[in-house]
């Protein structure tokens, strides 16, 4: 292989290419070889080359990057294998998972952190994408600039450029966000109190979640002890463990834009008729949207809760690059995979790290499984 | 009254809406503007909205800073060379799918179908394994290797779905002509899928551009970094005084494709979100 990284990755690419052809061809020749056998026809026989031929790039890779990879990680997850360590492999058994569940603080930490992002993050992000597609389904002119303008947050989203632009204006001293809470609140009073109700709030609730975290309520005694915001507080977002949570939370609400146009779908999938008629009965338009359109969109909700709660374990990049370097509240923050990346990278130590993969993957089908269930009881799905 | 009801109603709208787009836009506007500031500005307990004297000064300096070239030439490098094999093998596969009726097509797409539920962080641990075993680490291969493998199920199911909606007549008159179907594949059904085929490029485009965790695990050393790993390390809490305008040019730089190529794009993405996400 050439020295030269460049040169190195092409050789491999070209070589990848010539592979994954020979296997296209190979996979064809044998499927057909069994057609013949089986007495198919010669156009069928075609048909089954060519089907193999080129399905064969996925079928190939679903065996070497998913299969085997999984089936390796089932197996390592009850040993300790660990990577660059002299000792042998030994089988543990379901020690790994014990540890996990029961005795790992870190895990903990991230199921509750997910829980956090579930029930305060979420429904945020969801309220402002229903709002924003609500206002959009207005038919109006330059509808398509808007739309833009609330999706673009989800292609720059979690780049780690922009990241560190929010970092900058997150800053609790100089960050721009911080300032306009100043000055608003010393030219509005009620803005003043909005602000300090709104600081308190998420400070009990952050600081009940770090409680159920740890098991130790100090903190949580601690806010309510000091009691109401001082009139010239501001939020301290990258700098409290009470606040990093609430950070991811505004990058989700700022990244609302694919929710968004989910809603956008469901709101033009309702017939007009049916507002139109409530409309002559006297409805009034916020009568209509709860009566009418909010039923409607309940699969869409639905279908935005379990993405989302999904995409809440998996959160990496904004953990990474807003709180990476100030250890000591990274774990009022981690996420399930941020927390597996920690693990499984820092000592390397595989049989754990494949242990979490697992449970990882247990809960995420475990949630769609569930949720899939529920739906039948709450969504409805036509309502004539 | 009642008659001014309408205008007033989208006077309120416009209003909100506009304050909402300021709002989504703002740090692309703070990003921008800090990268013209000077660090004192952009330190400064003030608000400095918009700089008093715009330097280029950040500008000028990355534009001499080797690493930062690097990487962004690593990025295109990379991202072009992923690019490239990733849709190409989507796009055979998603025909297999679509315009071959073979034995043992509906097991293999519900088995495509069902990957999409198994996240793709549940992968890394053995696959770093994996890689480390062909001594790929410290290379690009593992960042660019597994999408020649048509990686990304719900991008084989978007263009599966346009591609079903040919009609079959097309390739059949084709056949009677004694063409085959790989001619068919590339010289028939791909050009009449170009739309969807740039919406999928965008997406994996944006994917691969943004991407971090991969390359952080198997980039390990500065001359390889892509843009986003190489910029994370601009900013180092070592520092009691960060380089914000030198970090917010890298910004820019970094976020310029993805909006050129979103703004290109956005009339085909706007319409498949909803197709690929309600579906999928």
């Amino acid at each position: 292989m050439p020295q030269n990284p460049y040169l190195n990755v092409l050789v491999t690419a070209a070589l990848t290419v010539v592979f994954i052809v020979a296997s296209s061809y190979g996979l064809g020749y044998i499927a057909r070889f069994i057609a013949k056998l089986s007495g198919a026809s010669p156009k069928k026989q075609e048909n089954t080359f060519a089907g193999y031929f080129f399905a064969a790039p996925w079928i190939v890779g679903f065996l070497i990057f998913v299969v085997v990879p999984l089936g390796f990680s089932l197996y390592w997850s009850f040993t300790n294998y660990r990577i660059a360590s002299g000792e042998p492999t030994t089988w543990v058994g379901i020690q790994n998972y014990q540890t996990i569940l029961f005795e790992d603080d870190g895990f903990r930490a991230s199921l509750i952190n997910t829980l956090y992002l579930t029930v305060i993050g979420l429904p945020l992000q969801i309220g402002v994408a229903l709002f924003l597609a609500v206002l959009l389904n207005q038919k109006m002119q330059g509808e398509r600039v808007f739309r833009m303008a609330f999706y673009l947050p989800v292609i720059l989203g979690f780049n780690t450029a922009v990241l560190l632009c929010w970092r900058l204006m997150l800053n609790t001293g100089t960050g721009i966000i911080n300032q306009i809470i100043r000055s608003l609140s010393t030219a509005f009073p009620p803005f003043n109190w909005l602000n300090r109700a709104v600081i308190y709030i998420q400070e009990v609730s952050a600081a009940f979640f770090l409680g159920l975290n740890t098991g130790k309520y100090n903190l949580l005694l601690k806010v309510l002890e000091a009691g109401f915001p001082a009139e010239n507080r501001v939020p301290l977002w990258v700098q409290s463990p009470l606040w990093t949570k609430m950070s991811v939370v505004l990058l989700m609400v700022w990244g609302c834009g694919a929710m968004m146009l989910i809603f956008l779908a469901g709101l033009n999938n309702i017939p007009k008729e049916l507002h139109e008629a409530a409309e002559v009965d006297g409805a009034t338009p916020w009568q209509r949207f709860w009566k009418i359109s909010f039923p409607l969109l309940t699969p869409y909700i639905f279908y935005n809760l379990v993405v989302g709660m999904i995409g809440a374990l998996q959160i990496f990049e904004p953990i990474f690059v807003l709180y990476r370097d100030n250890q000591p509240i990274v774990s009022s923050t981690i996420s399930m995979v941020y927390y597996l990346w920690q693990k499984s990278f820092s000592h390397f130590e595989i049989g754990y790290g494949s242990a979490i993969s697992w449970i990882v993957l247990v809960i995420i089908l475990i949630v769609t499984v569930i949720q899939f269930r529920l739906q039948d009881r709450w969504v409805t799905y036509d309502i004539y | 009254m009642k008659k001014y009801f309408p205008m007033i109603k989208s006077i309120v709208l416009y209003t909100v809406l506009t304050g909402a787009t300021v709002l989504m836009s703002f740090p692309l506007f703070w990003m921008i503007s800090s990268s013209l500031k000077t660090v004192e500005e952009t330190n400064s307990p003030g608000v400095v909205w918009i700089p008093q004297n715009p330097t280029l000064e950040a500008y000028t300096a990355i534009f001499q800073n080797q690493d930062f070239l690097r990487s962004y030439f690593n990025s295109v490098f990379y991202v072009t060379l992923a690019l490239a094999g990733t849709l190409i093998s989507i796009a055979a596969v998603a025909y297999a799918f679509s315009r071959v009726d073979w034995p043992g097509r509906n097991v293999v797409f519900f088995l495509m179908l069902s990957t999409m539920m198994i996240p793709a962080q549940a992968l890394i641990v053995p696959q770093y394994v994996f890689f480390n075993k062909l001594d790929w680490i410290g290379t690009f291969n593992p960042l660019i290797i597994p999408g020649y493998f048509a990686g990304g199920a719900a991008m084989i199911f978007l263009l599966r779905q346009s591609m079903s909606q040919i009609p079959k007549e097309l390739d059949e008159s084709a056949f009677v002509d004694g063409v085959n179907h790989i001619q068919i594949w590339w010289e028939i059904i791909l050009p009449l899928v170009k739309a969807p085929m740039a919406t999928i490029a965008t997406f994996l485009f944006v994917g691969l551009w943004n991407s971090l965790l991969t390359p952080l695990m198997y980039l390990q050393t500065v001359d390889l970094y892509t843009l986003p790993v190489y910029v994370s390390t601009l900013y180092n809490i070592n520092q009691t005084v960060q380089p914000w305008p030198t970090i917010m040019t890298a910004a820019v730089l970094t976020t310029a494709p993805l909006i050129v190529v979103f703004f290109f794009a956005q009339r085909y993405i706007l319409e498949s979100v909803v197709v690929s996400g309600l579906k999928g």
